[in-house]
Protein backbone atom coordinates (compact mmCIF):
# COMPACT_ATOMS: atom_id res chain seq x y z
CA UNK A 1 0.00 0.00 0.00
CA UNK A 2 1.23 3.50 -0.82
CA UNK A 3 2.59 5.37 2.22
CA UNK A 4 3.19 9.12 2.15
CA UNK A 5 5.14 10.87 4.92
CA UNK A 6 3.87 14.19 6.16
CA UNK A 7 6.74 16.29 7.51
CA UNK A 8 6.58 19.41 9.68
CA UNK A 9 4.38 22.06 8.12
CA UNK A 10 3.25 19.82 5.25
CA UNK A 11 -0.21 18.78 4.10
CA UNK A 12 -0.83 15.65 2.05
CA UNK A 13 -3.99 13.95 0.93
CA UNK A 14 -5.14 10.90 -0.97
CA UNK A 15 -8.25 9.12 -2.17
CA UNK A 16 -8.82 5.36 -1.94
CA UNK A 17 -6.01 3.11 -0.84
CA UNK A 18 -2.98 4.35 1.07
CA UNK A 19 -1.42 5.44 4.32
CA UNK A 20 -0.57 8.94 5.49
CA UNK A 21 2.12 8.94 8.19
CA UNK A 22 3.70 11.54 10.44
CA UNK A 23 6.77 10.51 12.38
CA UNK A 24 8.01 12.29 15.45
CA UNK A 25 5.17 14.44 16.70
CA UNK A 26 6.40 16.27 19.79
CA UNK A 27 4.66 19.57 20.47
CA UNK A 28 3.35 19.43 16.88
CA UNK A 29 -0.19 18.22 16.30
CA UNK A 30 -0.99 15.71 13.58
CA UNK A 31 -4.48 16.24 12.14
CA UNK A 32 -6.32 13.68 10.02
CA UNK A 33 -9.51 14.72 8.20
CA UNK A 34 -11.66 12.03 6.61
CA UNK A 35 -14.73 11.65 4.45
CA UNK A 36 -15.61 7.95 4.58
CA UNK A 37 -18.17 8.07 1.75
CA UNK A 38 -15.63 9.54 -0.64
CA UNK A 39 -12.75 7.59 0.94
CA UNK A 40 -10.70 10.79 1.00
CA UNK A 41 -8.19 11.54 3.72
CA UNK A 42 -5.85 14.47 4.31
CA UNK A 43 -3.22 14.91 6.97
CA UNK A 44 -1.37 17.91 8.36
CA UNK A 45 1.61 18.23 10.71
CA UNK A 46 1.02 21.52 12.52
CA UNK A 47 4.04 23.23 14.07
CA UNK A 48 2.75 26.38 15.82
CA UNK A 49 -0.70 27.67 16.85
CA UNK A 50 -0.76 30.98 15.02
CA UNK A 51 0.73 32.44 11.84
CA UNK A 52 2.52 35.73 12.34
CA UNK A 53 0.53 38.82 11.49
CA UNK A 54 3.48 40.43 9.66
CA UNK A 55 3.95 37.62 7.18
CA UNK A 56 1.60 38.64 4.40
CA UNK A 57 2.13 35.39 2.55
CA UNK A 58 2.49 32.22 4.57
CA UNK A 59 4.94 30.01 2.73
CA UNK A 60 3.65 26.78 4.25
CA UNK A 61 0.00 27.10 5.33
CA UNK A 62 0.30 23.70 7.00
CA UNK A 63 2.76 25.10 9.53
CA UNK A 64 0.23 27.03 11.62
CA UNK A 65 -3.12 25.88 13.03
CA UNK A 66 -5.03 28.95 11.81
CA UNK A 67 -3.88 28.52 8.20
CA UNK A 68 -3.58 24.71 8.20
CA UNK A 69 -7.20 23.82 9.00
CA UNK A 70 -8.68 25.77 6.02
CA UNK A 71 -5.89 24.41 3.78
CA UNK A 72 -6.61 20.82 4.90
CA UNK A 73 -10.32 21.25 4.19
CA UNK A 74 -9.57 22.75 0.79
CA UNK A 75 -7.29 19.84 -0.10
CA UNK A 76 -9.90 17.27 1.04
CA UNK A 77 -12.58 18.95 -1.08
CA UNK A 78 -10.22 19.11 -4.05
CA UNK A 79 -9.79 15.32 -3.75
CA UNK A 80 -13.54 14.78 -3.77
CA UNK A 81 -14.58 15.02 -0.12
CA UNK A 82 -17.62 16.95 1.06
CA UNK A 83 -16.88 19.38 3.86
CA UNK A 84 -20.05 18.52 5.85
CA UNK A 85 -19.04 14.84 6.00
CA UNK A 86 -15.51 15.42 7.34
CA UNK A 87 -14.44 14.27 10.78
CA UNK A 88 -11.08 14.80 12.49
CA UNK A 89 -8.64 12.73 14.54
CA UNK A 90 -5.69 14.32 16.35
CA UNK A 91 -2.43 13.20 17.91
CA UNK A 92 0.52 15.02 19.45
CA UNK A 93 0.70 18.32 21.31
CA UNK A 94 3.02 16.89 23.95
CA UNK A 95 5.35 18.81 26.23
CA UNK A 96 8.68 16.99 26.03
CA UNK A 97 10.71 19.57 27.90
CA UNK A 98 9.24 20.50 31.25
CA UNK A 99 11.41 23.65 31.35
CA UNK A 100 9.78 25.06 28.22
CA UNK A 101 6.41 26.08 29.60
CA UNK A 102 5.90 29.82 29.23
CA UNK A 103 3.27 32.14 30.71
CA UNK A 104 0.71 30.87 28.18
CA UNK A 105 1.38 27.21 28.89
CA UNK A 106 3.45 24.99 26.67
CA UNK A 107 3.42 25.05 22.86
CA UNK A 108 1.94 21.55 22.65
CA UNK A 109 -1.12 22.64 24.62
CA UNK A 110 -1.42 25.87 22.62
CA UNK A 111 -1.31 23.83 19.41
CA UNK A 112 -4.07 21.47 20.62
CA UNK A 113 -6.30 24.37 21.66
CA UNK A 114 -5.76 26.23 18.39
CA UNK A 115 -6.49 23.12 16.30
CA UNK A 116 -9.68 22.37 18.27
CA UNK A 117 -10.84 26.00 17.96
CA UNK A 118 -10.31 26.10 14.18
CA UNK A 119 -12.00 22.71 13.67
CA UNK A 120 -14.97 23.98 15.66
CA UNK A 121 -15.10 27.10 13.52
CA UNK A 122 -15.64 24.81 10.51
CA UNK A 123 -18.07 22.46 12.34
CA UNK A 124 -15.77 19.48 11.99
CA UNK A 125 -16.29 16.95 14.80
CA UNK A 126 -13.29 15.41 16.55
CA UNK A 127 -13.98 11.67 16.77
CA UNK A 128 -10.65 10.52 18.17
CA UNK A 129 -7.56 11.92 19.83
CA UNK A 130 -4.41 11.03 21.69
CA UNK A 131 -2.87 14.33 22.75
CA UNK A 132 -0.79 16.12 25.42
CA UNK A 133 1.42 14.21 27.88
CA UNK A 134 5.21 14.19 27.73
CA UNK A 135 6.15 11.78 24.92
CA UNK A 136 6.59 11.79 21.16
CA UNK A 137 4.19 10.03 18.82
CA UNK A 138 3.98 8.47 15.37
CA UNK A 139 0.60 8.68 13.63
CA UNK A 140 -0.58 6.48 10.73
CA UNK A 141 -3.81 7.16 8.87
CA UNK A 142 -5.25 4.37 6.70
CA UNK A 143 -7.24 6.17 4.06
CA UNK A 144 -9.20 3.10 2.88
CA UNK A 145 -10.95 2.74 6.27
CA UNK A 146 -10.24 5.93 8.24
CA UNK A 147 -8.38 3.96 10.87
CA UNK A 148 -5.73 5.98 12.73
CA UNK A 149 -3.06 4.35 14.89
CA UNK A 150 -0.69 6.09 17.27
CA UNK A 151 2.58 4.60 18.48
CA UNK A 152 5.03 5.85 21.10
CA UNK A 153 8.31 4.50 22.45
CA UNK A 154 7.70 1.91 25.15
CA UNK A 155 3.92 1.91 24.67
CA UNK A 156 1.56 -0.39 22.81
CA UNK A 157 0.09 1.09 19.60
CA UNK A 158 -3.44 2.41 20.01
CA UNK A 159 -6.33 3.08 17.65
CA UNK A 160 -7.95 6.46 18.01
CA UNK B 1 23.88 35.02 4.12
CA UNK B 2 27.39 36.08 3.17
CA UNK B 3 30.36 33.75 3.44
CA UNK B 4 31.83 36.20 5.98
CA UNK B 5 28.82 35.64 8.17
CA UNK B 6 29.16 31.88 7.88
CA UNK B 7 32.85 32.20 8.82
CA UNK B 8 31.92 34.33 11.81
CA UNK B 9 29.31 31.83 12.97
CA UNK B 10 31.70 28.94 12.46
CA UNK B 11 34.28 30.77 14.56
CA UNK B 12 31.72 31.32 17.33
CA UNK B 13 30.86 27.64 17.17
CA UNK B 14 34.51 26.64 17.34
CA UNK B 15 35.14 28.75 20.43
CA UNK B 16 31.97 27.62 22.18
CA UNK B 17 32.32 23.97 21.36
CA UNK B 18 36.02 24.00 22.20
CA UNK B 19 35.13 24.97 25.75
CA UNK B 20 32.19 22.59 25.89
CA UNK B 21 34.33 19.63 24.90
CA UNK B 22 37.05 20.55 27.38
CA UNK B 23 34.35 20.46 30.07
CA UNK B 24 33.14 17.10 28.80
CA UNK B 25 36.67 15.76 28.61
CA UNK B 26 37.20 16.77 32.26
CA UNK B 27 34.03 14.93 33.23
CA UNK B 28 35.22 11.86 31.34
CA UNK B 29 38.74 12.11 32.76
CA UNK B 30 40.35 12.94 29.46
CA UNK B 31 38.64 10.24 27.43
CA UNK B 32 37.48 12.66 24.78
CA UNK B 33 39.32 12.08 21.57
CA UNK B 34 38.14 14.08 18.66
CA UNK B 35 36.12 17.12 17.77
CA UNK B 36 34.92 18.12 14.32
CA UNK B 37 35.01 21.60 12.87
CA UNK B 38 31.60 23.17 13.42
CA UNK B 39 29.15 22.99 10.59
CA UNK B 40 27.09 26.12 9.98
CA UNK B 41 23.82 25.45 8.21
CA UNK B 42 21.19 27.83 7.08
CA UNK B 43 18.15 25.72 6.29
CA UNK B 44 14.72 26.44 4.92
CA UNK B 45 12.00 25.18 7.24
CA UNK B 46 11.04 22.55 4.67
CA UNK B 47 14.57 21.15 4.62
CA UNK B 48 14.67 20.38 8.34
CA UNK B 49 13.15 16.89 8.25
CA UNK B 50 15.76 15.68 5.79
CA UNK B 51 18.55 17.35 7.79
CA UNK B 52 17.43 15.65 11.01
CA UNK B 53 17.10 12.25 9.32
CA UNK B 54 15.97 9.04 11.06
CA UNK B 55 12.91 10.75 12.52
CA UNK B 56 11.82 7.72 14.54
CA UNK B 57 15.28 6.81 15.89
CA UNK B 58 15.53 7.37 19.62
CA UNK B 59 17.69 10.29 20.75
CA UNK B 60 18.50 12.07 24.00
CA UNK B 61 18.11 15.84 23.88
CA UNK B 62 19.00 18.47 26.46
CA UNK B 63 17.43 21.86 25.83
CA UNK B 64 18.19 25.24 27.41
CA UNK B 65 16.82 28.73 26.90
CA UNK B 66 19.27 31.64 26.89
CA UNK B 67 18.36 35.00 28.35
CA UNK B 68 20.25 38.18 29.18
CA UNK B 69 21.89 40.49 26.62
CA UNK B 70 21.52 37.79 23.99
CA UNK B 71 18.51 35.51 23.86
CA UNK B 72 18.28 32.22 22.07
CA UNK B 73 18.20 28.48 22.49
CA UNK B 74 20.74 25.74 22.75
CA UNK B 75 20.44 22.01 22.58
CA UNK B 76 22.65 18.98 22.89
CA UNK B 77 21.24 16.02 20.96
CA UNK B 78 22.71 12.58 20.49
CA UNK B 79 21.54 9.08 19.55
CA UNK B 80 20.37 7.12 22.57
CA UNK B 81 23.13 4.50 22.12
CA UNK B 82 25.76 7.27 22.32
CA UNK B 83 24.05 8.73 25.37
CA UNK B 84 24.21 5.27 26.94
CA UNK B 85 27.98 5.10 26.26
CA UNK B 86 28.47 8.46 27.98
CA UNK B 87 26.28 7.49 30.94
CA UNK B 88 28.31 4.32 31.39
CA UNK B 89 31.56 6.31 31.22
CA UNK B 90 30.22 8.78 33.77
CA UNK B 91 28.35 6.67 36.30
CA UNK B 92 28.70 3.13 35.03
CA UNK B 93 30.94 1.60 37.63
CA UNK B 94 29.29 -1.50 39.01
CA UNK B 95 25.83 -0.44 37.86
CA UNK B 96 23.53 -2.92 36.20
CA UNK B 97 20.03 -2.75 34.80
CA UNK B 98 18.37 0.21 33.10
CA UNK B 99 20.91 2.77 31.80
CA UNK B 100 18.41 5.63 31.84
CA UNK B 101 17.12 5.30 35.38
CA UNK B 102 16.95 8.43 37.52
CA UNK B 103 20.75 8.50 37.92
CA UNK B 104 21.41 7.89 34.23
CA UNK B 105 18.92 10.57 33.16
CA UNK B 106 20.35 13.02 35.60
CA UNK B 107 23.90 12.26 34.38
CA UNK B 108 23.05 12.95 30.74
CA UNK B 109 21.05 16.06 31.64
CA UNK B 110 23.95 17.40 33.69
CA UNK B 111 26.43 16.56 30.96
CA UNK B 112 24.35 18.51 28.43
CA UNK B 113 23.96 21.32 30.92
CA UNK B 114 27.70 21.60 31.53
CA UNK B 115 28.54 21.51 27.82
CA UNK B 116 25.98 24.16 26.97
CA UNK B 117 26.96 26.36 29.92
CA UNK B 118 30.66 26.11 28.99
CA UNK B 119 29.79 27.08 25.44
CA UNK B 120 27.86 30.11 26.63
CA UNK B 121 30.53 31.13 29.13
CA UNK B 122 33.09 31.14 26.33
CA UNK B 123 30.89 33.37 24.17
CA UNK B 124 30.17 35.64 27.16
CA UNK B 125 33.86 35.99 27.97
CA UNK B 126 34.61 36.84 24.34
CA UNK B 127 31.88 39.45 23.96
CA UNK B 128 31.18 40.72 27.47
CA UNK B 129 27.51 40.03 26.78
CA UNK B 130 25.45 38.24 29.42
CA UNK B 131 24.08 34.89 28.21
CA UNK B 132 22.29 33.21 31.04
CA UNK B 133 21.17 29.58 30.67
CA UNK B 134 17.83 28.39 32.03
CA UNK B 135 17.56 25.15 33.93
CA UNK B 136 18.01 22.27 31.47
CA UNK B 137 15.27 20.00 30.20
CA UNK B 138 15.87 16.43 29.05
CA UNK B 139 13.85 14.29 26.66
CA UNK B 140 14.65 10.76 25.50
CA UNK B 141 12.29 10.15 22.62
CA UNK B 142 11.87 9.94 18.82
CA UNK B 143 14.38 12.21 17.03
CA UNK B 144 11.60 13.93 15.11
CA UNK B 145 9.69 14.71 18.28
CA UNK B 146 12.75 15.98 20.16
CA UNK B 147 14.03 18.19 17.33
CA UNK B 148 10.56 19.42 16.52
CA UNK B 149 9.86 20.39 20.14
CA UNK B 150 13.16 22.29 20.31
CA UNK B 151 12.51 24.12 17.04
CA UNK B 152 8.95 24.98 18.10
CA UNK B 153 10.23 26.12 21.50
CA UNK B 154 12.62 28.43 19.65
CA UNK B 155 9.70 29.62 17.46
CA UNK B 156 11.84 29.22 14.35
CA UNK B 157 10.67 31.09 11.29
CA UNK B 158 11.07 30.19 7.63
CA UNK B 159 14.84 30.03 7.87
CA UNK B 160 16.84 28.30 10.58
CA UNK B 161 20.50 28.92 11.35
CA UNK B 162 22.15 26.00 13.09
CA UNK B 163 25.69 25.79 14.39
CA UNK B 164 26.34 22.11 14.86
CA UNK B 165 29.41 20.23 16.01
CA UNK B 166 30.06 16.52 16.28
CA UNK B 167 32.62 14.77 18.43
CA UNK B 168 33.70 11.31 19.45
CA UNK B 169 34.72 9.81 22.79
CA UNK B 170 36.52 6.69 23.99
CA UNK B 171 37.04 5.41 20.48
CA UNK B 172 33.28 5.35 20.04
CA UNK B 173 31.82 7.78 17.56
CA UNK B 174 29.45 9.94 19.54
CA UNK B 175 27.41 11.75 16.95
CA UNK B 176 26.65 14.39 19.51
CA UNK B 177 25.24 17.61 18.16
CA UNK B 178 25.56 20.88 20.00
CA UNK B 179 23.18 23.33 18.41
CA UNK B 180 22.92 27.06 18.91
CA UNK B 181 19.71 28.68 17.72
CA UNK B 182 19.76 32.44 18.25
CA UNK B 183 17.31 34.82 16.67
CA UNK B 184 18.65 36.59 13.57
CA UNK B 185 19.17 39.91 15.37
CA UNK B 186 21.13 38.25 18.13
CA UNK B 187 23.97 37.29 15.79
CA UNK B 188 24.26 40.95 14.84
CA UNK B 189 24.50 41.94 18.49
CA UNK B 190 27.47 39.63 19.00
CA UNK B 191 29.10 40.77 15.74
CA UNK B 192 28.70 44.44 16.72
CA UNK B 193 30.33 43.91 20.11
CA UNK B 194 33.26 42.22 18.40
CA UNK B 195 33.70 45.27 16.16
CA UNK B 196 32.63 43.52 13.00
CA UNK B 197 30.68 45.57 10.54
CA UNK B 198 27.07 44.75 9.86
CA UNK B 199 26.69 41.33 8.31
Amino acid sequence: MREVFVNMGQIHGMAGDGILTTVGLGSCVGVALYDSSAQVGVMGHIFLPQSRPHSAKVELPGKFADTAIPALIEEAVRLGAQKRRLWAKLAGGANLFANLAGPNGNIGMQNIQAVLAHLKLHDIPVVGQDVAGHHGRKMRFYVDTGRVTVTAIGKDPIDI
Amino acid sequence: MTSRKVDFLRELGTIGVGHATIALSDMLQGKLLRLEVPDVRILRFGELAEFIGGLDQTVAGVFIQISGDVSGYMAFILPVECAAVLVKLLVGNGRSGEVFDALGRSAIEELGNIMITSYLNALSALTGLVMKPSIPGLAIDMAGAVWQSILAGALVDDEVTLIRTEFSAEGVAIDGNIILLPAEDEFKKIARVLGLEEM
